[in-house]
């Protein structure tokens, strides 16, 4: 009787210490946050190079000595970039026969131009009063890839601070579990992001970005009053089937304080 | 006999009429003749554009951003308003960029900064910040948001400004560069493209009024 009662007390205590440490996390709320958002350039990887021989036949024979008859083509000393009497023939020709003689120097044929008159663009900047507890410091704006996995060093770095605990988390903006617009590189749950980070200071684990919105994933933690500012490692992973072109990623950091 | 043959085929020549003649001259021939009409381009370019112009976005800024008093319907500026560093905003309907040419090979438009983002009120020190990643471009369509893919502008290293922070253009000693390009149209006509512009800035952005002139250049394919 007794054992059972000390193992009842036990269970119920642990039961309480699981349902504090919860309510703490979710007492926790979004101190502020902010949106990282990176250029991805998708660039196609350069074709492999070969020479692959080929017999010249019939008409491709003719078109193969007709260039050669063109590339000894000369004028004053100086070749031609394709001869202005090939056929058809021409019967009749001024002694000026081209509209822009070959010469020594450099030769410019005028294009029209037209340019408006300028837009003017104004912003004032004020002052963000957060930042003095989460701010972005970027690096690499452009993450430029090819096919395949990049890992871009100190794409961007992350200062954090509050007087109190607080937890850094993120999520790829606009994902969530039950749809969201998230595309590449961060894609939208349930499917893998091909974005992923490591803050090298902290810790070696490559993580691909969360991707099915709030509440993320914990990026990391802080004690009250600490200062942080770390780097952050992006990996981008072009799938081949992704066209070339420009993709952004947005990621929403957030702290979360008590 | 012979002299009587001879004597009718002068006179069956003499009852033909002076046209048939005429029509058996071989006069004919052919010419070939090339002939070039200059080609043209004008160019306009609208700021604010469309009804519905202004900033949106600032997400996580705290603030809802409204469009500043430079800016009118179909002119005047740009003008963001008030924005908070670190921060990402979109302007819809930022500026219209129309073309007339009959060149039939098309037209490219370049656009780019006639000098960086010139600081005053107060001026910040150094008085300049980077154009490049903080003023962008996109092709304006409906879905647009401050988080949507876009082109970057960038301060011009090629061309000379014309007027006081370029205000009247830019000169260039030929075309602008080619990463510069926003719209590469293969045919010739009247044709239209309105763009969006983006604002992303940097948490290290002083605080301070920011100006700039962009400069669009259509040239002639």
């Amino acid at each position: 009787m007794r054992l059972r009662t000390l193992v009842t007390l036990a269970g119920l205590a642990t039961v309480a210490s699981l349902a504090a440490f919860s309510q703490a996390d979710a007492l926790q709320s979004n101190r502020t946050y902010k949106e990282v958002v990176l250029t991805v350039v998708v660039t196609p990887s350069p074709a492999p190079v070969g020479f692959v021989p080929f017999a010249r036949r019939g008409a491709d024979a003719v078109l193969a000595r007709n260039d050669a008859a063109v590339r000894s083509v000369t004028h004053g000393g100086v070749a031609l970039a394709f001869d202005p009497f090939a056929n058809p023939l021409q019967v009749a020709y001024d002694p000026a026969a081209w509209d822009v003689a070959p010469g020594l120097g450099p030769v410019e044929i005028a294009q029209a131009q037209a340019q408006p008159t300028p837009v003017p663009v104004q912003f004032v900047a004020k002052a963000d009063p957060n930042a003095q507890y989460l701010h972005v410091i970027p690096h690499l704006a452009e993450l430029d890839a090819g096919y395949g996995s990049t890992t871009f060093t100190c794409a961007f770095e992350i200062y954090t601070y509050y007087t109190t605990a607080y937890t850094l988390t993120d999520w790829g903006y606009g994902t969530s579990k039950s749809g969201g617009s998230g595309s590449f590189p961060i894609l939208n749950y349930a499917a893998t992001s091909d974005l992923a980070w490591q803050v090298p200071d902290l810790s070696a684990t490559v993580h691909n970005y969360n991707n099915s919105g709030s509440p993320g994933e914990t990026t990391w933690t802080g004690t009250a009053g600490l200062k942080q500012q770390h780097c952050f490692n992006i990996t981008v992973n072009v799938p081949a089937t992704e066209p070339a072109g420009t993709y952004t990623a947005t990621i929403q950091y957030n702290l979360m304080t008590s | 006999m012979r002299a009587t043959g001879a004597a009718l085929a002068l006179a069956a020549l003499s009852i033909l009429p002076l046209t048939a003649l005429a029509q058996q001259t071989p006069a004919t021939g052919s010419a070939r003749v090339n002939y070039k009409i200059l080609p043209y381009v004008k160019a306009q370019v609208i700021p604010n554009y469309q009804s519905g112009f202004g900033p949106s976005g600032g997400l996580g800024s705290g603030s809802t951003p409204a469009v500043g008093a430079g800016a009118t319907l179909g002119g005047g500026t740009v003008d963001f308003g008030n924005v908070v560093v670190g921060y990402q905003y979109l302007y819809k309907y930022a500026a219209q960029v129309n073309v007339q040419t009959n060149d039939t090979s098309g037209f490219i438009v370049y656009a780019e900064g006639a000098t960086d983002l010139e600081g005053s009120n107060p001026t910040p020190s150094p008085s300049t910040y980077a154009l490049f990643e903080t003023l962008y471009w996109l092709k304006s369509v409906a879905g647009n948001t401050a988080f949507s893919p876009a082109t970057s502008f960038s301060a011009t290293t090629t061309g000379t400004p014309l007027g006081v922070n370029g205000a009247n253009g830019i000169s260039y000693a030929g075309s602008p560069p080619a990463s510069t390009e926003v719209w590469n149209s293969a045919t010739s006509g009247s044709l239209s493209q309105g763009y969006d512009y983006e604002l992303r800035l940097s948490g290290a952005m002083p605080t301070s009024q920011f100006n700039v002139y962009i400069v669009y250049t259509v040239v002639g394919n």
